[in-house]
């Protein structure tokens, strides 16, 4: 009887676990995780400080659930792996026999490297816990300063906003997200939030974090000006949590290093999510994804590989629909973030939500048209949609989808897409009626 | 209108409805729930999502909150065919 452990209680390890399940009826399956609230949305968090959830709804599976799935929940912490005995240590003293074992420990926000930061009122957005605590001080607070760049820097914004706070959010660049954005959708974007009452301040960083009687007080920015405050929110990156794979000696970049089957260089050792560096049979290079659908699938896929089979993670397209500042935005593919894209000042390294291909500049040309908030940004290869960005009306977002994933020859209306003035929706439209009546399966 | 077309409208209004069933694009799902709060019946429209199947409960009022409420825009209305007659369709029968 087989005997798997796995690390981690996110979109990762719970797919992982259903995955092992309906391969293997008998095997003994542990599931150990530090956050005590066990497996949850953790994208679902937003929803829950904008008040569009209650905390209750943020659970997929109840604790029944995982009996009847024969998946034995351990709150703890593994310390290190003895790869060659297959046992983990735990921090408890404890020490768990293992046959396969599935590292799936995510990322933790980056932190900030200034002084104050352990006193009350400084927040970060990673956990349910977490969310509960920027719940309970937001209830007291009147003005909150949000640091950060990337999605989970909104998404504390608009949290806040929802809790009646003043926000001031500090841009360290000119402009927001701009390793992903072009300028245009920044500005749409900012204009959402200064439309909801947020202060932006632009090339503006963080200097101090004062206190009084162990609570925020005030920040200062490093030009002198003083801000009263009882929230500083920071979302400056996340980084993927290395601990376990780096005592126990397996190779780590910036995640853990896998080839295309979720295996690390350890015998019987797999790696899934945002922990995760990913080989890319395409382009080559290992990849972290900080998403959820691609952890389901990681997990998904590493747990097959688990519990007997050996395929290769179909990395497919990165994509994402997220909300910034109440605008639906679905990214796909590659994107790049016009000429300044790659190095986003506000973020130290992957964000949330993000994906390392988006940051790549392709080859290619970028078409874009757009009226008010229905903004379309394509980037056109040499027959290809290599990517594309849209912004407010949602459209096109499955067709681009489908067409980017399916690698569609656009040859025929690529002069037409690149022509200045291009009425894009229109084009990419009538070629989508005409291209899925040959390529997508009737439902 | 005239009361003979309002209830023209409201008829074919009915067997659009009668006729959809709520469909899932997991790739978009992050199971956030926000799907299932706002549900008036209650049903796991979330697991639909995550196993990336059609809403096809009998229970469903097909009143579209979950369509109106999803943040990432994972749901919609396909047609169904469980009106079809599977010969004329050609569409694989999908028990629930």
């Amino acid at each position: 009887m087989t005997r798997y452990v796995l690390v981690g209680s996110g979109a990762a390890g719970f797919a992982a676990a259903e995955a092992i399940r309906r391969h293997d009826r008998l095997g003994e399956i542990v599931m150990i995780s530090d956050d005590l609230n066990g497996y949850y949305s953790r994208p679902g968090l937003a929803y829950y400080l904008t008040g569009e959830l209650t905390q209750e709804l943020l659970f997929p599976a109840p604790k029944e659930y995982f009996k009847r799935l024969g998946v034995r929940l351990l709150p703890g912490r593994v310390n290190r792996l003895k790869i060659d005995s297959h046992t983990a240590s735990l921090q408890s003293g404890e020490s768990l026999p293992y046959d396969r074992l599935l590292i799936a420990t995510g990322a933790q926000a980056a932190p900030l490297k200034l002084a104050g930061t352990d006193l009350e009122g400084v927040v970060k957005l990673d956990s349910l816990q977490d969310a509960q605590k920027i719940a309970r001080l937001a209830r007291k607070a009147r003005t909150a300063v949000v640091v950060g760049g990337g999605i989970t820097a909104l998404e504390l914004v608009e949290g806040l906003v929802a809790s009646r706070l003043k926000v001031h959010y500090f841009l360290r660049g000119d402009r927001y997200w701009n390793s992903v954005l072009d300028e245009s959708e920044s500005r749409l974007v900012e204009q959402r939030l200064i439309d909801h009452g947020v202060r932006i301040h632009y090339q503006t960083e963080l200097g101090a974090i004062l206190g009084k009687n162990g609570r925020v007080a005030a920040v200062r920015t490093t030009s002198g000006e003083l801000l009263r405050c009882e929230i500083l929110a920071y979302a400056i990156g996340v980084r993927p949590r290395l601990e376990l794979a780096q005592a126990s000696g397996l190779e780590c970049e910036r995640g853990i290093l896998v080839d295309e089957y979720l295996q690390t260089g350890a015998e019987d050792v797999f790696a899934a999510g945002d922990v995760a560096q990913v080989y890319d049979p395409l382009s080559g290079k290992r990849i972290i994804d900080s998403l959820w659908n691609p952890a389901k699938l990681q997990g998904r896929q590493a747990g097959l590989n688990m519990s007997g089979s050996r395929q290769p993670y179909d990395k497919g397209v990165p994509f994402n629909v997220t909300r910034l500042a109440g605008l639906t935005t679905t990214i796909i593919g590659m994107v790049g973030g016009g000429r300044d894209g790659g190095s986003d000042p506000d973020l130290l390294g992957i964000a949330r939500g993000d994906s390392e291909t988006w940051r790549e500049l392709p080859d290619a040309i970028a078409a874009q048209s757009g009226f008010e908030i229905n903004r379309l940004r394509i980037l056109v290869g040499q027959q290809n949609i290599l990517g594309a960005l849209v912004m407010g009306n949602q459209t096109l977002s499955q067709p681009l989808q489908q067409m980017v994933d399916a690698k569609a020859d656009i040859t025929p209306i690529r002069e037409q897409l690149l022509s200045p003035g291009a009425t894009l929706a229109d084009i990419l439209f009538d070629f989508y009626e005409s291209w899925r009546a040959d390529h997508v399966p009737v439902q | 209108m005239n009361l003979f077309g309002l209830f023209r409208s409201e008829k074919k209004r009915r067997e659009a409805l009668v006729g959809g069933v709520v469909m899932p694009d997991s790739a978009r799902c992050v199971q956030c729930g926000i799907c299932n709060y706002n549900c008036p019946i209650s049903l796991d429209v979330r697991r639909h999502a995550w196993l990336g199947q059609p809403v096809q409960d009998s229970h469903c009022l097909t009143c579209g909150e979950c369509i109106r409420r999803c943040p990432r825009g994972v749901l919609r209305f396909d047609r169904t065919h469980l009106f079809t007659p599977p010969a004329a369709s050609g569409a694989e029968e999908r028990i629930p």
